[in-house]
């Protein structure tokens, strides 16, 4: 298959400090959910499901563990030839001392070289931090049929919680953005930037460069690249998207996404067949329900070992929950494992975790969810 | 490794498996959920380092070509490992001529062009975990023409019956390869494995060929046996032989207690298979689940006790399923009641409400079938 005009860029640099532990080793992409997946699954699978052959990934603080990850990308189908997952670290320059990315649009700036060997029409810009599932195709024909310079992917948020986000503005018919507006303490629409970008390649890489040089620049999509769009009377347009889109920046909405898979109406829906969303392929075996086991309204994948109780919670590759041991209200990342008689109610378990015998962590009440990053001992 | 080549070969002509097998051969019947049959010699074979594996089938490859692929899955190497699937061409006449000698036979050329000094030959109807390279090893230093695998069990009389035995010596020396005629508790099981040089399989192909067109392998070793020292290795660990419905349910039933299932599977093992990219599995406020395999994908509002589940089923409110292999992609329906069955893969029971059968003798429901 002969590559597609739209190259696919995804931001995945952040380090998400508000997840605390989680992120102490690995960037928050590569952050597990669901129970078998990392956040940044998502934009690779819609990537791949929206016949986009190249994806670059750029990637900065704590990076071996999801360089290796995305490296892969045949877990993704972006394998084929002229096809492939890229990437791209913060590299040194001979013209340049630059060895970081200063802001969104500078990883992008910094590998201006990386997309000219590709020669896209369009570059289309993600965040790797997001859960949703969306196809960018669609997108693109929104973009072609607005002849648009740029689009921008919006979701509308509840007007109260909207200076929370990055607001668009726009001219209500055609959803022409007049302007935008960062965190606006009074917000006067509810179109909430989704940090998906569609961009013509040909412009964008000329204010790249200007942008490069610019000492009074953040070199930020949000903050310098839109607005100076906007100052030239370019086409900008917001693509309005409906369906089910997190940022899991907290550890409270990180449990919370985890939490809307047990509603039988939610919409993420992993289980259409039409947009699979792909990930590590573990040998794992399949989950083993022992002879005392109760579980009621749980998601539980491969690898587990269920001998206790779980209830309203989800269980990810590997974790085990022992004989007489309870999981409510909780997340257990991959390979956490709840001793015999332990219990955990609303909290997160990080990956590996063990829970010793009889230990009681988190509790029914608490106004935040608890993060169990390190080794909880058990009575003897 | 350079050594050896691996070689999974097919069931040979008097083994049947019910129902199951009108739609594929054995090597692509799914196993345990969510694996098949074929994952279990193709991943000993890789994991000792074998990688350059010639696939024998015979008939209805479909299923195990598409689930086989390209092999990646099974971490072979993409350039100096190779998978290569070899058909035969069955004689519907007289079932006497489909041997595996008659399959090697007509893909002599395969054989001839591996470079490799050893064969390692591994049958895709049996389960069981074993480290090739040690075994090569055990062969050289023995000095033996022929090590043939065996697995000593108890229930001879009962189980095994499509299977050979094993006569051996003192010094492991085999004697003959017999079939199991049910008369003893304890026997030697013959896991249809082989370990030779390559040249010796090659003259063995060519002299059984010589002898009778019927001849097996088996065959052509035991009326050599005067010439041939031919030696047994004794297997420890989890063992079946799906030679017929009874063993195929049986094995699975065996293998729902995490304890037997530990001594199958071990994490620096990997039985691999393809991935289905299938999400977790769902279980709803309703469900009633304990001592159960249950693979990725599956929605479950019911009862389920004793059962394996395939990738993607779906058990609706008040259906209860007991003792049963259910394949990937059934549904079951409100308030069915199944117990003691196979179920085959994308089966619907939604009209009939109760579908048991004598623990005794499992049913079997076919393939895509609407109840």
């Amino acid at each position: 298959m002969k590559q597609n005009s739209m190259l696919a860029m995804i931001l995945a640099g952040g380090r998400g400090s508000r997840l605390h532990d989680l992120t102490n080793k690995v960037a928050k992409p590569a952050v597990s959910y669901g129970g078998k997946y990392r956040i940044i699954d998502f934009p690779l699978s819609n990537c791949a499901n929206s016949g986009i052959d190249v994806v670059g990934v750029l990637t900065q603080y704590e990076s071996v563990e999801l360089n290796s990850y995305v490296a892969a990308g045949g877990r993704w189908g972006l394998d084929s030839k002229n096809s492939g997952v890229y990437v791209l670290p913060p590299r040194e320059k001979a013209d340049t001392g630059l060895d970081v990315y200063r802001g969104t649009a500078d990883a992008i700036s910094q590998n201006i070289d990386f997309i000219d060997q590709y020669d896209p029409e369009y570059l289309l810009v993600l965040s790797g931090d997001h859960i949703y599932k969306m196809n960018y195709d669609k997108m693109l024909a929104f973009h072609k049929e607005r002849q648009a310079d740029a689009t921008i992917a919006v979701i509308e948020v509840p007007l109260k919680e909207a200076s929370r986000f990055g607001i668009m503005n726009t001219d209500g018919e055609t959803d022409r953005i007049t302007e935008f507006v960062e965190k606006p303490p009074v917000p006067e629409s509810n179109l909430a930037s989704m940090g998906i970008y569609i961009f013509n390649w040909k412009l964008l890489r000329k204010l790249l460069l200007a942008d490069m040089k610019n000492p009074d620049s953040n070199h930020d999509f949000g903050k310098d690249i839109i607005p100076t769009l906007l100052g030239d009377e370019k086409r900008l347009f917001a693509y309005r998207f409906k369906g089910y889109w997190k940022d899991v920046g907290t550890i409270d909405s990180l449990w919370e996404a985890n939490m809307d898979l047990l509603s039988p109406d939610n919409e993420l829906d992993l289980s259409d067949l039409t947009w699979k969303i792909y990930t590590e392929d573990v040998t794992a075996l399949p989950q083993y329900i022992g002879t005392e086991a109760r579980i009621q309204n749980a998601y539980i994948t491969q690898g587990c070992v269920i001998e206790g109780e779980v209830t309203n919670s989800v269980i990810f590759t590997g974790a085990k929950v022992r004989p007489g041991a309870k999981v409510i209200d909780s997340v257990l990342m991959p390979g956490a494992i709840v001793e015999d008689g332990a219990v955990v109610i609303r909290a997160l378990v990080a990956n590996g975790v063990n829970i010793g015998k009889g230990a009681l962590v988190g509790s029914a009440d608490s106004e935040h969810i608890e993060l169990i990053a390190k080794r909880v001992k058990g009575a003897e | 490794m350079y050594k050896a080549f691996g070689i999974v070969n097919s069931s040979s002509r008097n083994i049947r498996v019910e129902g199951l097998e009108d739609y594929r051969p054995i090597g692509a019947f799914s196993f345990l959920g969510r694996y098949r049959m074929v994952d279990f010699p193709i991943s000993n074979l890789s994991n000792s380092g074998i990688d350059r594996i010639q696939i024998y089938v015979k008939e209805k490859p479909r299923t195990l070509v598409s689930h086989i692929g390209t092999g990646r899955h099974y971490n072979i190497n993409s350039k100096s490992g190779r998978l290569q699937i070899l058909f035969t061409d069955s004689d519907q006449r007289n079932n006497i001529y489909n041997t595996d000698i008659a399959s090697y036979y007509e893909n002599m050329e395969c054989i001839e062009e591996m470079h490799h000094p050893y064969v390692v030959i591994t049958p895709d109807y049996m389960v069981y975990t074993a480290d090739f390279s040690r075994l090569i090893e055990q062969h050289i230093q023995s000095e033996a023409d022929i090590t043939l695998l065996y697995h000593a069990v108890d229930n001879a009389k009962d189980a095994y019956l499509n299977c050979n035995i094993l006569n051996l010596n003192k010094q492991k020396g085999v004697l003959s390869i017999e079939p199991n005629h049910g008369n003893a508790k304890n026997r030697n099981i013959f896991m249809d494995t082989y370990i030779m040089k390559r040249e010796l399989f090659i003259e063995l192909i060519r002299k059984a060929k010589a002898i009778s067109s019927a001849f097996t392998l088996a065959d052509i070793i035991n009326e050599l046996h005067n010439e041939l020292d031919v030696r047994g290795i004794s297997h420890r660990g989890f063992f079946a032989s799906i030679t017929d419905f009874q063993s195929y349910y049986d094995a699975n039933m065996d293998l729902i207690d995490i304890k037997a299932a530990q001594t199958l599977f071990d994490p620096e093992w990997p039985i691999y298979t393809r991935t289905n990219d299938s999400c977790p599995t769902h279980y709803y406020e309703t469900a009633q689940i304990r001592n159960s395999v249950v693979s990725n994908g599956c929605q479950v509002e019911g009862t389920i006790e004793n059962s394996i589940l395939g990738r993607g089923c779906i058990i609706h409110k008040d259906a209860v399923i007991k003792n049963s292999v259910i394949l990937s992609g059934a549904e079951i329906g409100e308030g069915v009641h199944i117990e003691n069955q196979v179920v085959d893969k994308m089966v619907k029971i939604l009209h009939v409400k109760e579908v048991v059968s004598d623990p005794a003798l499992p049913g079997y429901i076919k393939r895509r079938d609407i109840l």
